[in-house]
């Protein structure tokens, strides 16, 4: 394979920036996810002649996801903060499903906040399809699940989402009063 | 359609996912029912929100650099295909010198198809330099060397710099917010780079004199990144980008209907 890291590089070197987003949306935080980049991009490189196809992109991002959530693992220190929302606020304002208000209303940084209470599966769904633009069977790929499995748990992401942008807003309502 | 079916829909029409049959089931439904359509205008609202809001993470040049450095992969460029291809061109050539007959005849095909896949070998060397030097101005700049939304202010920038004047559009109102240019050598020429946004992606838009008055675009995809190349009013278009290939496509008709 006398061309193989030229090949590497041009497959796989110009996703740097998506495997940077994901990571960093992933572990919420720069170092974190530079070394998980890093990290990725050694392991890719190390597996370049087991990658089969033209989409390059999926196929790191596989990768990029995996060594981020064996890192969640290894950090994880108290529970998730997405249960704390669910209990206290049950199920979403069902108005908002229909009011494009709402949104158009929300504010970017209460936006990210919601983002960041979801857990790793539904925010990195959003941050695939919504972000980077990923289409389903791009993100089945990264995320190692049947196309079905990819609807349902985006149509239970933006759900969540939104219940966490409620949630966030009311609390932030009582801060104020 | 019902509504329930529809709202099962709505969602994965939003998406770009839904097929044509059903997408157009859909929309006719969408216009008589009030309900279903205040449901597909918040999840406009929605996706808006989450782009326009939500940061696309750009790894920093300096960890970009190391992170090259740590691969030990040079800058250089691949061999042009072309150069591979050749062998598998001269050998039925050689095969058929022994045959005999309709060798003359079928060397001036091959003769043909040869010169056909040469050019063909052009066109893909200018599009792999596009998306290097595309990848290139994303990572080490300068991505533009004129930084303005106004076309009045971005196309006098090109006089005296380049020995043609491109014809420089503002799409904004297409979703398509100019954002600037810069010049770039391309195929051994200096041509134009607009620079266009799309959400968080960048489009670069390269522009040189053309022979050609008018091509139908050209769509390619490579390594993730989509081109759409046209020619028309005596320019070659090249627009590259990593937006899905939809959002190109749909730039580049934008582009070609308005200037």
């Amino acid at each position: 394979m006398p061309h193989a890291p030229t090949t590497f590089e041009h497959l796989m070197l110009p996703h740097i920036d998506a495997a940077y987003n994901l990571a960093r949306w992933l572990l919420r935080d720069e170092r974190d996810a530079e070394d998980a980049v890093q990290d990725a991009f050694l392991r890719a490189h190390r597996a370049f002649e087991r990658f089969r196809g033209t989409d390059g992109r999926a196929w790191l991002l596989c990768i990029v996801r995996n060594v981020c959530y064996s890192q969640l693992r290894k950090n994880r220190r108290g529970p998730e903060t997405e249960s704390f929302i669910e209990e206290a606020h049950g199920a979403p304002d069902a108005t908002a499903e229909k009011n494009a208000a709402f949104w158009n209303e929300t504010k970017g940084e209460l936006l990210r906040r919601a983002l960041d209470t979801l857990s790793p599966e539904y925010r990195e769904v959003l941050v695939l399809h919504e972000l980077e633009g990923l289409a389903y069977r791009d993100i089945a790929t990264v995320a190692e699940i049947p196309l079905g499995t990819v609807m349902s748990r985006l149509a239970r992401a933006r759900q969540k989402l939104q219940t966490a942008v409620f949630a966030l807003a009311e609390k932030d309502v009582s801060n104020e009063l | 359609m019902n509504c329930d079916e529809a709202r099962r829909l709505l969602d994965l029409d939003a998406d770009g996912e839904l097929d044509v049959v059903r997408h157009v089931e859909l929309t006719e439904h969408i216009k008589t029912c009030a309900e279903c359509a205040a449901r597909a205008q918040a999840i406009q609202a929605r996706k808006t929100a989450l782009r326009t809001h939500l940061p696309r993470h750009r790894a920093s040049p300096e960890f970009a650099a190391k992170l090259r450095a740590s691969l030990g992969t040079s800058a250089a460029t691949a061999a042009p295909p072309a150069a591979e291809k050749k062998p598998a061109f001269l050998a039925p050539i050689i095969y058929l010198r022994r045959a005999s007959g309709l060798a003359a005849l079928i060397a001036v095909s091959l003769f043909i198809g040869y010169n056909a896949g040469d050019r063909h070998g052009q066109g893909d060397r200018v599009i792999a330099e596009a998306i290097d030097s595309h990848v290139r101005s994303l990572e080490d700049g300068p991505l533009m060397e004129v930084i303005s939304t106004d076309q009045h202010t971005v196309k006098p920038w090109f006089a005296g710099k380049l020995d043609f004047s491109p014809p420089v559009i503002d799409l904004a109102n297409e979703g398509f917010p100019l954002i600037g240019g810069r010049r770039e050598r391309l195929g051994g020429q200096s041509v134009a780079a607009l620079v266009f946004h799309r959400h968080q992606h960048t489009i670069n838009l390269y522009i040189w004199p053309s022979h050609t008055s008018a091509s139908p675009t050209q769509e390619s995809e490579k390594n993730g990144y989509h081109t759409e190349k046209w020619s028309a009013n005596g320019f070659n278009f090249l627009a590259i980008s990593d937006v899905g290939a939809g959002d190109l496509a749909q730039f580049a008709k934008a582009y070609r209907a308005d200037h």
